[in-house]
């Protein structure tokens, strides 16, 4: 094992001490990854700032809101069988009703269940709510959000955000009706998030309120779920954002509602019990199912002076959104560099593989390898030598243009940027799987070859054609074309990483079987070349 | 006394593109006693370097068998090679490498580490005097320098045998007189056995105990140089240089018979020197006398007498050369 690592050393060693080596491996991808990242990412700036961007942002929205019952929503205890026995004031209750904008007449009008979803769907289509009552939704004034559209770091967007001035200028929505459709519609690209509304949203809003023993309403516990889902598009995190900020202002809105309306049933539960108790109401009189209907026609403005009974998290909504990780809020010159570092990396690092391995030609051609042959030394520690020192080459020597590119990309940014992401334990099994690959091609190639000519005759040729089939030269081929080369699984998967995703588990399996097996075919190919 | 180097039978053939056969190595017998200094003499081609791969291990033999230190390099290759060590040709050392740095990785492929390679390593720094260059890289150095670093790698493990293939091709007299120097120490100082290959005749009268001569992948003669020249007989040779003009073998015979002590005379037409020349070898003839300085004054005359011009004369005693032409009817050089 020690002579096998002592080949491997002197490997790496000549790899790194050669100057014109070091100019391939390093500082030709090094220019070539930063100029074209410059050509199409731009210098310093956010890509996703522009004012163009924020205007008709496309959205999906799903809405699968099953409403609720408002008749469902207070449960009358059986005691209520017994009017005697019911404890407050019917007066406080109409007062309580009226106080909160829902007159008799609308409390009279039929109604079905309750549904915030149709709301909020409405108001991100910019559609006309159906039912009775005024339209609010159309042109929904975004100062009514009352809530930044974006953090204070993300200060380059609010000039652009404030001189839209309706919701239906900003956004470029699309109803839809499956969610996972949604999702990989964002994936794909066609949006630049989903707006998912689940089917407990409604019930979330508008809990259910229920007699204690003691005859006091208690909102009941909502459960779980109920959240909004906002699936961002990793390529347009700004603007992904400005839809989550636009959607948790309008879930807002409702909560606000909501907690309004339960605090009103809660403070008014007394009078209202006592008033049925005395017979001064008459509870058939009362037709909560009517409530709904009034509850549609909320705006903002209505829900205002209500405002101050939000208790913080007695039901507060929040819109979900995958944590962004430091790539997907990076400028664009960062996500530009990514995939082109990525191809470039790998692709010279092809060249170190083939050469590499070709350096063996060299050695018998110094008659150190003949020397090394007649020294005490089995001929596959000689073997195991050359490969480990070619593939512990080609590792470093993408880790280093990794991490050269990182600091080329904060340098251009003017901030440190992880442009690769955080996983840096994938970072590295990645680099891994494609080092094994890149060695394993350069045995085979070397191994098939029968002569030192032939290997610089049809090594870069197969580099080359990897590396276009790959999407290395600027231009993608279609993905079933792609997927033949190892740039491409490489250049995804680090992309994947940069973007905070986990799902490289393919990528990893297909670089290392065809690393493993390019490995074995071309150690005994390349075996021959050690017979003299 | 015991032997450390046995090759019987060795034969090695190679293929050739066209599909025929080449004999490079017919058969080779060979034993090299412990401590002595033993030279394969040959022009280019003759095998020597294929024999002594076959027996460094570097070369495998197509068939036959040789032993090291009683291990057989086919058997048990791992044994016999821990007792050699290995002067190639070329420089067989890294040139982006200093010369400190070859050798301890060379030392490293022997198994040596640690303090004890540090401690060879100086050792053999020191002997080839190189030391205060030792930091330089190999692509720095002169030829002769390159040469001595070259030897000092194949004396890293500390071996027993050494084999020495044409280790002065190249380099300048001083250098060649360092070397030779170096291989007579190894013998003295530390009782190495050196296998050594050449194809120039004073080098291996100068080293050798015994001297194997090869030609066209056979030993023709094996011996101590006073054996050998015993094969050829006391004579002297008388080598002229004669003018380009066509000498007849009947005219050969007439003037061996009419000189008193000759007893052979070869006759070397003018070769082109190479393909792209138009320049040529001279002709030659070699003439074998029992006294040659007593029968040139004669020799001379019934060249004379028989319209050959000569251009200059040389006398020499009986060496290797001689034995070679001997054997084969063509000089060394050739």
């Amino acid at each position: 094992m020690r002579k096998i690592l002592a080949f491997a050393s002197k490997e790496l060693y000549t790899a790194f001490r050669d100057r014109n080596l070091a100019l391939l491996m390093f500082v030709t991808p090094l220019v070539l990854s930063t100029i074209i990242g410059l050509a199409f990412g731009g210098i310093g700036g956010n890509g996703d700032s522009g004012l163009p961007d924020f205007a008709d942002i496309p959205v999906a929205v799903v809405n699968l809101d099953e409403g609720v019952d408002m008749q469902e929503v207070i449960t009358l205890p059986d005691q209520f069988a017994d009017l005697d026995a019911l404890p407050f004031d019917p007066g406080d209750l109409a007062s309580a009703f009226t106080q909160a904008g829902v007159g008799p007449d609308q409390l009279s009008q039929d109604g079905t269940a309750l549904n915030f979803g149709d709301q909020l769907a409405a108001i991100l289509l910019s559609q006309q709510v159906e039912g009775t009552g005024t339209t609010t939704t159309e042109g929904f004034d975004l100062t009514e959000l009352g809530c930044s559209l974006l953090d204070d770091s993300e200060s380059a967007a609010p000039p652009a955000v404030a001189s839209q001035g309706s919701l239906e200028d900003l956004l470029n929505a699309t109803a839809m009706d499956d969610a996972e459709q949604a999702r990989a519609a964002v994936d794909n690209g066609e949006f630049v998030a989903a707006v998912i509304v689940p089917p407990a949203f409604s019930k979330r809003v508008m809990p259910k309120f229920a007699f204690d023993d003691n005859l006091t309403l208690r909102a009941q516990s909502p459960g779980d779920g109920g959240t909004v889902e906002v699936y961002a598009n990793n390529g347009r995190p700004v603007s992904a954002r400005i839809l989550h900020s636009i959607v948790s202002g309008i879930v807002n809105q409702f909560v606000r509602a909501g907690v309004a309306l339960g605090a009103t049933l809660e403070t008014s539960a007394n009078a209202l019990a006592n008033g049925i108790v005395e017979g001064e109401i008459d509870l058939g009189a009362v037709d909560l199912s009517a409530l709904p209907t009034s509850l549609q026609n909320l705006n903002a403005a209505a829900l205002e002076p209500l405002g101050c009974l939000i208790t913080p998290g007695a039901n507060n909504i929040t819109a979900a959104q995958p944590p962004l990780e430091p790539i997907q809020e990076a400028p664009r010159f960062a996500r530009t560099i990514v995939p082109i570092g990525a191809s470039q990396a790998v692709f010279f690092a092809l060249f170190t593989g083939v050469f590499g391995i070709h350096s063996i030609y060299e050695e018998r051609k110094y008659w150190t390898l003949q020397r090394l042959i007649v020294s005490p030394t089995p001929r596959i520690f000689l073997l195991a030598g050359k490969l480990l020192g070619n593939l512990v080459t080609v590792f470093l020597q993408i880790l280093i243009l990794l991490a050269a590119l990182t600091l080329i990309a904060s340098v251009v940014i003017g901030q440190p940027t992880l442009i690769w992401g955080t996983n840096f334990a994938a970072i590295i099994i990645v680099t891994l799987a494609l080092a094994l690959c890149v060695s394993g091609l350069g045995v085979f190639v070397v191994g098939l070859a029968k002569t030192p000519e032939q290997v610089n005759l049809f090594g870069p040729m197969i580099n080359i054609s990897l590396a276009v089939v790959g999407g290395a030269f600027g231009f993608a081929l279609p993905d079933q074309a792609a997927r033949f080369s190892l740039i491409y699984w490489g250049v995804d998967a680090f992309m994947q990483l940069a973007n905070a995703q986990t799902g490289i588990a393919v990528n990893l399996l297909v670089l290392f079987g065809q690393g493993i097996l390019l490995f074995l075919v071309g150690t005994w190919l390349f075996k021959r070349r050690l017979d003299l | 006394m015991q032997l450390m180097v046995e090759a019987r039978n060795l034969r090695k053939t190679y293929k050739r593109p066209d599909g025929s056969t080449i004999e490079a190595v017919k058969g080779v017998d060979l034993e090299i006693r412990q401590g002595e200094i033993f030279s394969l003499l040959g022009p280019n081609g003759a095998g020597k370097t294929t024999t002594i791969s076959m027996i460094s291990g570097l070369v495998e033999p197509t068939g036959g068998d040789a032993t090291i230190g009683g291990y057989s390099i086919t058997k048990e290759p791992m044994a016999a090679k821990r007792l050699m060590g290995f002067v190639p040709q070329e420089i067989a050392l890294y040139p982006e490498l200093s010369a400190r740095q070859n050798l301890a990785f060379f030392g490293r492929m022997y198994g040596l580490g640690g303090k004890e390679l540090s401690r060879r390593v100086d050792e053999l720094l020191e002997f080839v005097d190189l030391s205060d260059r030792q930091n330089d890289r190999i692509d720095t150095f002169s030829g002769g320098m390159k040469r001595r670093i070259n030897l000092a790698a194949g004396l890293l493990n500390s071996p027993p045998l050494i084999y020495m293939d044409e280790p002065t091709v190249g380099i300048d007299p001083q250098s060649r007189r360092r070397i030779l120097d170096t291989v007579k120490l190894l013998r003295e100082e530390q009782g190495m056995t050196v296998l050594y290959t050449t194809h120039l005749m004073e080098e291996a009268q100068e080293l050798s105990d015994r001297v194997g001569i090869m030609d066209h992948g056979e030993i023709i003669a094996i011996g101590t140089q006073t054996e050998l020249t015993q094969q050829v007989g006391e004579e002297d040779r008388l080598e002229f240089i004669i003018g380009a003009q066509e000498f007849e073998e009947s005219l050969a015979e007439g003037i061996q018979q009419e000189t008193a002590g000759v007893t052979r005379i070869l006759y070397n037409p003018p070769e082109q020197v190479s393909d792209d020349s138009s320049e040529s070898t001279p002709s030659r003839l070699t003439v074998f006398a029992k006294r040659g300085r007593t029968a040139l004054p004669q020799l001379i005359q019934n060249l004379d007498a028989a319209g050959v011009e000569i251009q200059s004369v040389a006398v020499r005693e009986p060496d290797l050369e001689a034995v070679f032409l001997a054997l084969t009817g063509r000089a060394l050089r050739d």
